[in-house]
């Protein structure tokens, strides 16, 4: 039982890391129908600012990540303006952008790998390497931190979208574009800040799963796999959907290791294989959206 | 010229070519040879059906693994052995393409970007059957029909695989199945109302070009004899669709442009740029969507129609 | 017009969704060589009654029977296939390709050649007898200055004379019109009615929903009026001109407006 309640605090945390980039999706996603597949290079960015701002000029901590996310929102806001704005003013079919996206993700992750050395680099623990027990539940200082930082962010997420002007505007623009701008809301706002949402949480993922990993310039696609399975999982309705699906890849993934009688190595077919099921089967995913 | 006739000059001149370079030269042609067919049949499941795929290239590594899987470790004879690749692929094909059918758009792709995936975890943790980490090497093709095929005389053989790929593109895309797809990708509901059965055309385009692949694949396993799981990864998968999005969706001489440009492009760009050719790739995938969405070919065009 | 057995016998078709009743019981025939008006007010259930025939929506309840077969809840490639082809409003070419492939589309029922003949060279001859029969169509509609234009640049009235053209090449025995002349001109109004006139001396029975009466009366052979998902009237134009209904019909739904 202990061991499983260790293994549910590391999945949790896991699950937040995927859930962070899947609301990055998810931010993108619901107003403009475009799936942005340079989330995960975005992630890797974030981890890279943490690498240059925390280890190499040793800010502190809230600084740094306040930093990186603010980078990330400006990377973010020009991706948009430069090759998805141009795209979406003509016209262009909504594959236009995802493809140029992908176009972007090569170019943000070969950009790092010019500009820094091929090796993993470090990005430091914000409450070092110990462990944490909190009633039953046990784990590292940085899972927990995981935790609650992602459910910062998720409130967050979830006060914008339901209590803000802004966010009902979001809102708005997701369910009828035509309707929305007819209304006065101004819809290449409604884009930017998507996307400059989105970075900012991306960067928060790649900052929070950076010192277990190490920045490297490859983390970017897996992160944006396991991201993408997590917002199919969860369902595009709602935002708590991401963080649920996030959860649920995790845990599949950590009980497949822990106790599939199956090679090690198939773990990172999890979410490969949830995904495929999840688009078959239920492509809606696990949560509606509110009526 | 009839058709016939074109393509047997086709055969010989590409053919033909391998007797003027060195060994070295020889290689980069081959597998030149190898991604413009690869590029043709992702071309028309792209470019002509609309479908956005990232699993081309893993068929093109079930077409090859399994040949060298049948050939070597179930000692079946050539002929059936191709056979059962084939169908592998097929099967493969119709399994992710018939649930897909009902699936928006992207989805489709990122199915089959999962897919491709899997199949790379799959070969590096397949142990003996597939390898692992390393993959198969130490086989010879046996000798077809008397005949030893090495050397020149293989590229002959890719030579005659790229001719076959791009006859039975050409014929389907300038027929009712050609036109079928078009419309599908254009308007799909129209296209019910005149007839088209959406979900069969799309997976019998997306069956047909995986099988293509798939054969290509089997070709492919001859060339350096050995196979490993690297190269059936989405990253290839990304630069063929990054070819054929450079060299003009939809048309076969785009396909070959592209292909023949972002292959050759890293040998030329290497003094400059070293390992990084793909951000150059990247930016002329985005340089592409933005200012010339018919790609290379479509600014040819422009220049003809001007002149 | 003839008495001979009708291409397309509508009986008590209706459609509900949820609570509200949009098409609410309703019979009617079309015949061989016939030019068919169904009219309405909007809201009348004209486009959903086009759309349950065409097979894009499914019906609650009702019977559809084209050439004596039952056809309601086909798919629409299904429909197709039986011989009605159909037009849309709003114009929808297949902007990738040249104007004769588009209307080669149409024809895509007609095409008998396999896959593996395709491939194996085989069906050049009927490629080569569809097209020219595509381009004595293009003709026939009225396109033949526009037939190298690129489709996506065609006016609005040539877009829907390809929408024609289109459903002509699948040779069909039923033809279904959406409302052919919303935002045409007057003189391309002229051409059409020309042109479904001579669609219907070729044998063709015509399905047309219109809420232009001053369009439609002059053209159709018989006029079916609907009125809040009832048909209230099937007769003659002459005599829809004068039914009492049909005014109350038209004024009541004027009225409600004002």
């Amino acid at each position: 039982m202990q061991d499983f309640l260790e293994l549910a605090v590391s999945a949790a945390a896991s699950g937040c890391v995927y859930g962070l980039v899947a609301l990055a999706y998810l931010l993108v996603l619901r107003p403009t129908g475009i799936i942005n597949f340079a989330v995960g290079e975005w992630a890797m960015i974030g981890a890279f600012a943490g690498y240059v701002l925390l280890t190499r000029f040793e800010w502190p901590y809230p600084l740094g990540m306040a930093l990186a996310a603010a980078l990330l929102a400006l990377v973010g806001w020009l991706t948009e303006r430069l090759t998805v704005r141009p795209l979406v003013e003509r016209g262009a079919p909504v594959i236009a952008p995802i493809l140029a996206l992908l176009g972007m993700l090569v170019v943000f992750r070969e950009t790092i790998s010019l500009v820094f050395p091929p090796d993993p680099l470090p990005v430091p623990y914000p409450f070092g390497l110990g462990r944490l027990e909190l009633g039953p539940l046990a784990g590292s200082y940085q899972s927990f931190f995981i935790l609650a930082v992602t459910l910062a962010v998720f409130a967050a997420a979830w006060l914008f979208f339901e209590r803000t002007v802004a966010g009902r505007a979001f809102e708005a623009v997701s369910l009828n574009r035509r309707a929305a701008a007819l209304m006065g809301i101004n819809l290449s706002r409604v884009t930017a800040l998507s996307f400059a949402g989105g970075g900012a949480v991306a960067s928060i993922a790649g900052l929070l799963v950076a010192p277990n990993v190490s920045a490297h310039y490859l983390m970017g696609v897996p992160l944006a796999i396991q991201g993408f399975t997590a917002l199919v999982i969860g369902g595009v309705g709602r935002v708590e959907g991401a963080l649920l699906g996030g959860v649920v890849l995790a845990l599949a993934e950590q009980l497949t290791v822990r106790y599939a009688p199956i090679p090690s190595g198939y773990a990172q077919g999890v979410p490969l294989v949830l995904l495929m099921l999840f688009l078959m089967v239920r492509p809606g995913g696990l949560l509606k959206a509110r009526a | 010229m009839s058709g016939f006739v074109k393509a047997g000059l086709a055969v010989l001149v590409l053919a033909g070519v391998p007797f003027f370079l060195g060994d070295y030269h020889n290689d980069v042609y081959r597998k030149l040879l190898l991604w413009v067919t690869l590029a043709l049949g992702y071309n028309f499941l792209f470019g002509v059906c609309g479908q956005v795929a990232f699993s081309h290239f893993a068929f093109y590594g079930i077409g090859a693994y399994s040949i060298v899987i049948l050939l070597f470790q179930l000692h079946l004879p050539l002929p059936l052995a191709a056979l059962c690749g084939v169908g592998l692929c097929v099967l493969f094909a119709l399994a992710v393409a018939i649930p897909s059918t009902r699936l928006e758009g992207f989805y489709l792709a990122l199915a089959t970007l999962a897919l491709g995936q899997l199949f790379v975890v799959v070969l590096n943790e397949g142990g003996e059957v597939t390898g692992g980490t390393s993959g198969l090497a130490n086989y010879r093709l046996p000798e077809v029909l008397g005949l030893s095929l090495r050397g020149p005389a293989y590229t002959g053989v890719i030579v005659l695989l790229l001719v076959f790929t791009f006859v039975v593109l050409a014929r389907l895309d300038r027929s009712w199945f050609g036109r079928a797809c078009r419309a599908v990708r254009d308007n799909p509901e129209a296209a019910a109302a005149m007839g088209i059965d959406v979900a069969r055309t799309r997976v019998t385009a997306f069956t047909l070009t995986s099988a293509l692949a798939g054969v290509a694949g089997m070709v492919y396993a001859f060339v350096d004899n050995t196979v490993n799981p690297p190269i059936f990864g989405i990253e290839n998968a990304f630069l063929l669709l990054f070819m054929v999005i450079v060299g003009g969706a939809g048309r076969h001489a785009g396909a070959v442009i592209g292909a023949a440009l972002l292959f050759l492009l890293p040998f030329w760009l290497a003094p400059l740029v070293g390992q990084h050719h793909v951000l150059v790739f990247g930016l002329l995938v985005v340089a592409a969507i933005l200012f010339k969405p018919s790609g290379l070919v479509g600014i040819y065009d422009s220049v003809r129609a001007r002149s | 017009m003839t008495a001979s057995a009708p291409v397309l016998e509508v009986r008590g078709l209706a459609k509900h969704f949820g609570g509200l009743t949009a098409v609410g019981g309703v019979d009617f025939e079309v015949h061989e060589g016939e030019i068919l008006g169904l009219i309405g007010p909007n809201g009348a259930g004209k486009s959903t009654i086009f759309n349950l025939i065409a097979g894009t929506h499914a019906a609650s309840d009702g019977d559809v029977r084209f050439a004596g077969e039952p056809i309601l809840g086909l798919p629409p490639h299904r429909i197709a296939a039986r011989g009605i082809l159909r037009t849309f409003q709003h114009n929808r070419p297949f902007g990738g390709m040249s104007l004769l492939d588009n209307v080669l589309v149409g024809a895509h029922v007609r095409f008998a050649s396999s896959l593996w003949s395709i491939v194996a060279g085989r069906s050049r001859a009927e490629e080569r007898e569809r097209r020219e029969r595509a381009e004595a169509l293009i003709d026939f509609v009225g396109l033949g200055e526009a037939r190298s234009a690129d489709v996506t640049t065609l006016s609005f009235g040539q877009g829907r004379l390809l929408e024609i053209a289109r459903a002509l090449a699948g040779e069909p025995r039923l033809m279904l019109f959406d409302e052919p002349a919303a935002g045409l001109t007057p003189p391309e109004l002229e051409r059409l009615a020309t042109l479904i006139r001579g669609i219907a001396a070729r044998g063709i029975a015509v399905l047309l929903i219109e809420h232009d009466m001053h369009f439609l009366l002059p053209l159709a052979h018989r006029v079916v009026v609907l009125n809040f998902g009832m048909k209230i009237a099937d007769g003659r134009p002459e005599a829809i001109r004068a039914d009492p209904a049909v005014m109350d019909a038209y004024l009541g739904s004027y009225a409600a407006h004002r």
